[in-house]
């Protein structure tokens, strides 16, 4: 409807979104590259929502991840591949798992809500970021660009097929099937669940639901900086302001779409990368400006709240 | 410059910059009041600076960008109360997504507007002032917005505390199972306490554009309404304490100014998170308060502390 009333016909539209998501192999490739950093978002909003948290922190630990991993290439870039990657990507997830950290132990210890905290560290991994690279880690060979200086071949993230496409896609794949597993089959998993439905339950077998919730914020921050260390070691190869996009929101509305759903997380992120790089190519084509994809992802996230309304109301 | 131009000058800002703040702040604080919380305020501010901006614009009275602004707010938030009450959507979530549609519009419509510049409020004039320069300049920060949210502020509190209609508010707030009990329908009640909170966040949003900033940049609030959501915590849900908290903010924003104006060695992008440490520390702070003394709408604090 928004789209009829900027004069779009809607069934051409939906044509020209698929066919610029998966029309060619480039487009392909361009659909995947963005996939990679929306599932690991949505992973990074589902894991806390396992024990009722709710973090909408997905862009600040992004920022926070970009800048551990950052930190490790600038002052071990020396390293070679095999040895720095692993660091690379662990760096990014202690970055994110810092901010995550932050607001679990705030909600454990003095129970402050988590979703402001994430909210406002949201800003603060932007303007840290901006911080670094206008700052100390700017590359004075860049002229006027601030960003650090681009990352040695060693730090880049193997791309795959000889397209941008980069592992971390098969990373955010890999850890939402693993913790799938982990959230179905073990007893963790199971402990989670007595926490998040009984929470009085849980304190009385003697659950530390303190513990529980600095867990999930970490992990959820980590998977997050791991998306913000993929994408600017695999797409960008510098750090540089402004890298995590919306994919943090991205991300919440796909958490939300797949009802937290850790493997109903990976269609939903395929078709939200679909949208977005069919935006971007249409962008070029059409002349519509990002901010209607934006437009776009606020109208399915209240189709959400309207469809779960209505197979509630079936049950 | 002397300590107290310097002082009496920060304070000023201060309260300027805490105007279009306070606004969205008191909205806030009623709809949390009747036991709703709405993170869409951020894309209600949004929506009230770009319509505020564009009808001032185009009709060249401030006044009636601000009216417009309010009533853009309003609209927006109505959309809330759909998702949060029609649809018992979870209200941080349907917040959010509010949030979303308002910057995305915002961002979409407001194109044409970025760069484009308006005279705002004429600044008031006192007879026999123009021998004091240093008055004079200070009494410049005072402009029509913030001598209104003066006025709208103890409104609001004596609305809440000491009218009729404020008692209900508080009551839904409080228990709306009570409400209901007294005859009282929650839902319409709450519904009214998301649209005066929408009112207030878009005519804050216009304060913002028409009358501080005086131009329209995309997501130019940066995250003001979350600020707020913060800051009600921090105030107690006391519309009275949201003076002080704004110009907490105001004044870290102020004092953040004046120390890069005084050509203080430190990075501006450190410098700009203060308002949001400062923000994250008082929320803390109100939180552990809240605990203790109490202060939250118990229904309020069922949402907060939900394990949905």
């Amino acid at each position: 409807m928004f789209f009829l009333a900027l004069g779009q016909k809607p069934f051409a539209l939906i044509f020209e979104v698929v066919k610029g998501a998966f029309g060619d192999g480039y487009s392909l490739s361009e659909t995947l590259v963005k996939t990679a950093p929306i599932l690991l978002c949505a992973l990074a909003t589902a894991m806390p929502a396992r024990l009722g948290m709710l973090s909408v922190g997905g862009s600040g630990q992004f920022y926070a991840g970009a800048i551990g991993g950052t930190f490790v290439v600038l002052h071990f870039g020396a390293l070679p591949g095999g040895v720095l990657l692993p660091f690379l990507l662990l760096g990014g997830a202690a970055g994110g798992a810092v901010f995550g950290v932050i607001a679990g132990w705030l909600r454990a210890q003095w129970n402050v809500n988590e979703t402001l905290v994430t909210l406002l560290l949201n800003y603060i991994g932007a303007l840290l970021v901006d911080f670094a690279v206008y700052g100390p880690w700017r590359d004075t060979a860049n002229l006027g660009w601030p960003a650090t200086p681009a990352f040695p071949d060693a730090a880049r993230l193997p791309t795959l097929f000889g397209t941008r496409l980069h592992v971390g896609l098969l990373i955010g794949l890999a850890l939402a099937v693993l913790l799938h597993l982990a959230l179905t089959g073990t007893r963790w998993g199971l402990m989670l669940r007595v926490m998040k439905g009984h929470p009085k339950v849980g304190l009385w077998a003697g659950l530390h639901a303190a513990r529980a919730a600095l867990l999930v914020m970490a992990l959820g921050g980590a998977l997050a900086g791991l998306a913000g260390i993929c994408e600017t070691s695999g797409i960008e190869g510098r750090l540089q302001s402004g890298i995590a996009a919306n994919y943090g929101l991205t991300g919440f509305l796909v958490a939300w779409m797949a009802k937290q759903h850790f493997l109903k997380i990976l269609p939903y992120s395929l078709a939200m990368g679909a949208l977005l790089s069919a935006s971007d190519a249409l962008q070029l084509f059409a002349g519509m400006p990002a901010a209607s994809a934006i437009v776009l992802q606020a109208l399915l996230f209240f189709a959400v709240f309207v469809s779960g309304r209505l197979f509630e109301s079936k049950a | 410059m002397d300590v107290g131009t310097f002082v009496i000058g920060l304070s000023l800002s201060a309260l300027r910059s805490a105007t279009p703040l306070l606004y969205v702040l008191l909205g806030e604080t009623l709809s949390e009041r009747a036991g709703v919380v709405n993170l869409g305020v951020e894309g209600q501010m949004l929506a009230g600076a770009l319509t505020g901006f564009a009808v001032t614009v185009l009709t060249g009275q401030p006044w009636i960008g601000c009216l417009a602004g309010a009533m853009a707010g309003l609209l927006l938030s109505s959309l809330h109360a759909l998702l949060s009450l029609g649809l018992r959507a979870n209200m941080f979530a349907s917040g959010v997504a509010v949030w979303m549609l308002g910057g995305g519009l915002t961002a979409y419509f407001g194109t044409g507007f970025v760069g484009q510049k308006i005279d705002g409020f004429s600044g008031l004039k006192l007879k026999g002032l123009e021998r004091f320069p240093v008055l004079n300049e200070a009494m410049a920060q005072i402009t029509p917005t913030v001598l209104l949210v003066l006025f709208v502020w103890p409104l609001v509190g004596f609305w809440l505390y000491r009218a009729r209609a404020g008692l209900t508010w508080r009551t839904v707030g409080e228990s709306a199972e009570t409400a209901a009990g007294l005859g009282l329908n929650p839902i319409r009640i709450r519904l009214q306490a998301i649209l005066a909170g929408g009112a207030l966040s878009g005519l804050g949003g216009a304060a913002l554009s028409v009358d501080y900033t005086r131009n329209w940049i995309e997501w130019m609030t940066a995250g003001r309404g979350l600020i707020a959501v913060g800051l009600v915590i921090a105030a107690r849900w006391n519309p009275f304490l949201a003076l002080p908290a704004a110009l907490l903010f105001g004044g870290t924003e102020a004092l953040t100014l004046r120390l890069q104006a005084l050509g203080v060695n430190a990075s501006p992008y450190l410098l700009a998170t203060l308002p949001y440490l400062v923000c994250l520390a008082v929320l803390i702070w109100g939180t552990r308060r809240a605990h203790g003394r109490g202060g939250m709408p118990r229904d309020l604090a069922a949402v907060f502390s939900r394990t949905e």
